[in-house]
């Protein structure tokens, strides 16, 4: 008979609780991050949006269009916008950043739209537009896509580093938990033999160290061997133990 | 010589204005140090950086700071560019430079990309003794530049002859900081179309470069479309830097499926190479036409390279040349061209060779991009003549606006002025015959509608 069956219900358990600490983290943690992420995207794109209607203005009256294109050109090199287009208020497409050409489903879209989209383009990708009016509309929109992928990639990265830590706190935590069950297994298994040995002998024991231990271990060990009939009860005890009659 | 002026000129507010300028100074140093800012030896021999207080007419130089495409996909056209104009500056300064001064230049090397161009400006304005900005090379690079000229008004920089049709250095709010030699893009497109539509070939579509070059092109085809109450068949773009070898299938597709009469290409020769390559061998058989900044030599080239029947492909081309055939050798300039590139045949920058990984340039004896240079170098010494024995930013505009009816010797006469920042107007349209373009004489014969 080994003592560690009495731990493997505890390790289990205190397993389980890590697992289960680490998956409500995980399932916390990707609702904040994309959420918060999300909507720090689509205020992101909604100011550039803005921005560049803003800009768009002096341009668009001027009917200088290289400088319009050479404008959301500049844009579109900040990390997950992919594409920007700038319709004018008949619908006309004015500048935009599509190759090789600009994809049917946009061309099919209503340009003035503003509020935030979900879009699925074949060959593309999956992207959030947001619109902006400039002049209010009457010079035009523009439009800005925020690749969700990239998106998706931001949270995984940062739900993944965070799974990454608590992995470790796990493996680190389950080791420790394995180390102490052993650590505490050690001396019962020393006072299980001493108490088999004593039954098994009639109060004769080869080893006896156990008695020699301070500790409640060794107290057990000299209550044993006392109820054996043989040595005093431990001092502490002795008060409430009676020597049978 | 700008410093000098306003230390003179504006005396007690002037240390105010140096620590400032120290400031801003030390700003566009820090930029300037950026990884990608390329100094190329200059071919005229190496100018020395001088003190800011310094002018080229102490050093018996008149430097013009260049940032063109030495290396990338279209090194072709800085490269060209470049030994046009120093046919031109080598036959000066063998004969005695402008007023005493030697011609020298100073060169940097932006691929072609805006965010080098720019480092290279704030670096060869920062440098005094750069006189002028000469030479650049592509829309969206000088559209990104332009600003900087504003910004630093008042150091009196100008850029001239860019290489490039586009609007934003003709009109406001930048126009008044460059000088053009050639005709606009919306002239080139416009003529393009207006061809087109005579011999009835109405349904236009587009193939551009994606950017502010590509845009400029696309908005001349559209207005001049317009003109005739017509919309654009469809449009195809490509990416910057795009290389022969990439496949055009995509935007063949796009266009073919609009069924257009002709295609008008807006981009450099790489791409507009293999736009015409495919065009051709997926069936696409309608005119397919470039516009100057294409680099007409090196499209040629690229599309006649390995092939046993090339005119199967080239047959479609059409071109439209700011600048006269160099076969036209009945006018002078071109005669002089043809002279002084035979005599000097400019090797391309220094270091180049090492920029592009030892790829060597095969130079073209002429070309219309050589041409263009030679020409921007013959007005460029007409005007720093014009200034006189002290050279000096300020008078610089003033210098350009006394060129009126100048003879230039393309047949068209070059005037200046306050409202008038752009040379020449004329466009002239060639097509391939062998390995060069010939000037197109007669559209209907070639292009009509079967």
């Amino acid at each position: 008979m080994r003592v560690h069956k009495l731990f493997r219900r505890l390790r289990f358990g205190v397993f389980a609780l890590f697992a289960l600490v680490v998956l409500s983290i995980f399932l916390l943690s990707i609702r904040t991050v994309s959420s918060e992420l999300e909507t720090e995207y689509v205020s992101n794109s909604a100011n550039i949006a803005r921005n560049i209607a803003d800009a768009s203005v002096d341009i668009l009256l001027n009917r200088n269009l290289a400088t319009l294109q050479s404008l959301i050109d500049q844009f579109v090199e900040i990390e997950s916008i992919r594409y920007i287009y700038i319709v004018s208020d008949t619908g006309e497409f004015l500048a935009h950043t599509f190759v090789p050409g600009i994809p049917e489903e946009i061309l099919a879209s209503d340009p003035s739209l503003t509020d935030p989209v979900e879009r699925s383009l074949p060959g593309l990708g999956e992207f959030v537009e947001v619109g902006s009016p400039i002049l209010s509309g009457v010079a035009g929109t523009v439009h800005v896509g925020m690749d969700t992928e990239a998106l998706a990639l931001k949270i995984q990265r940062a739900v993944g580093q965070q799974i990454y830590l608590l992995c470790i706190i796990l493996v680190v935590g389950v080791l420790a938990l394995i180390w102490i069950v052993k650590a505490t297994a050690k001396p019962l298994e020393e006072l299980l033999t001493y108490v088999v040995e004593l039954a098994r002998n009639g109060g004769e024991v080869s080893d006896d160290g156990v008695l020699a231990r301070k500790d409640e271990i060794g107290d057990m060990a000299r209550l044993m061997r006392h109820a054996a009939g043989q040595g005093s009860p431990p001092a502490q005890w002795r008060a409430r133990v009676k020597r049978p009659r | 010589m700008t410093g000098c002026r306003v230390g003179k000129d504006e005396g007690a507010v002037g240390s105010r204005l140096v620590t400032r300028r120290s400031l801003i100074r030390s700003g566009l140093a820090a930029l300037a140090a950026a990884p990608w800012a390329r100094p190329l030896a200059a071919a005229t021999g190496p100018a020395r950086n001088r003190g800011p207080n310094s002018g080229p007419a102490q050093e018996g130089e008149i430097v013009l700071g260049v940032s063109a495409a030495f290396s990338g996909p279209s090194r072709g056209l800085g490269t060209e560019l470049y030994r046009g104009s120093m046919a031109w500056f080598h036959h000066v300064n063998d004969n005695g430079g402008v007023n005493g001064r030697r011609i020298v230049l100073r060169l940097t090397d932006d691929g072609y990309q805006p965010d080098p161009c720019v480092a290279n400006t704030i670096q060869l304005m920062q440098d005094e003794s750069v006189f002028l900005l000469f030479g650049y090379v592509g829309t969206p690079t000088v559209t990104r530049v332009l600003p900087l000229l504003k910004r630093f008004r008042e150091r009196q920089v100008y850029l001239f002859f860019p290489f490039t049709g586009a609007e934003p250095q003709r009109e406001p709010p930048y126009g008044e900081f460059a000088f053009n030699l050639r005709a606009s893009y919306r002239q080139e497109t416009a003529g393009l179309v207006d061809n087109f539509v005579r011999i009835g070939r109405r349904r236009v579509a587009v193939f551009y470069q994606n950017d502010a070059y590509g845009r400029s092109g696309w908005a001349g085809v559209r207005e001049a479309l317009a003109a005739h109450g017509e919309t654009m068949a469809g449009e195809a773009t490509y990416m910057r830097g795009t290389q022969f070898d990439a496949s055009m299938r995509a935007q063949v597709e796009i266009l073919q499926a609009q069924s257009p009469d002709a295609v008008i290409c807006i981009g450099a020769y790489q791409a507009c190479a293999a736009f015409a390559r495919d065009a051709a061998d997926l069936g696409l058989h309608v005119p397919v036409a470039n516009v100057s900044f294409v680099g007409s030599e090196n499209l040629l080239a690229l599309m006649r390279e390995g092939r046993a029947d090339p005119e199967s492909h080239t047959r479609f081309l059409v071109n439209s040349q700011v600048v006269p055939s160099y076969e036209d050798t009945s006018l002078a300039a071109v005669r002089e061209y043809h002279e002084l590139m035979e005599r000097y045949d400019p090797l391309p920058p220094e270091n180049v060779e090492r920029i592009t990984r030892g790829e060597v340039y095969e130079r073209f004896p002429q070309s219309f991009v050589s041409l263009e240079g030679f020409l921007n170098a013959k007005l460029i010494t007409e005007i720093l003549a014009r200034m006189g024995d002290e050279p000096d930013r300020s008078r610089l505009e003033e210098a350009v606006f006394a060129v009126r009816d100048y003879d230039l010797g393309v047949g068209e006469r070059v005037s200046f002025g306050p409202d008038r920042r752009q040379g020449l107007d004329q466009v002239y349209y060639t097509v391939p015959e062998g390995d060069r373009f010939v000037p197109l004489d007669d559209w209907e014969s070639r292009f009509a509608m079967s």
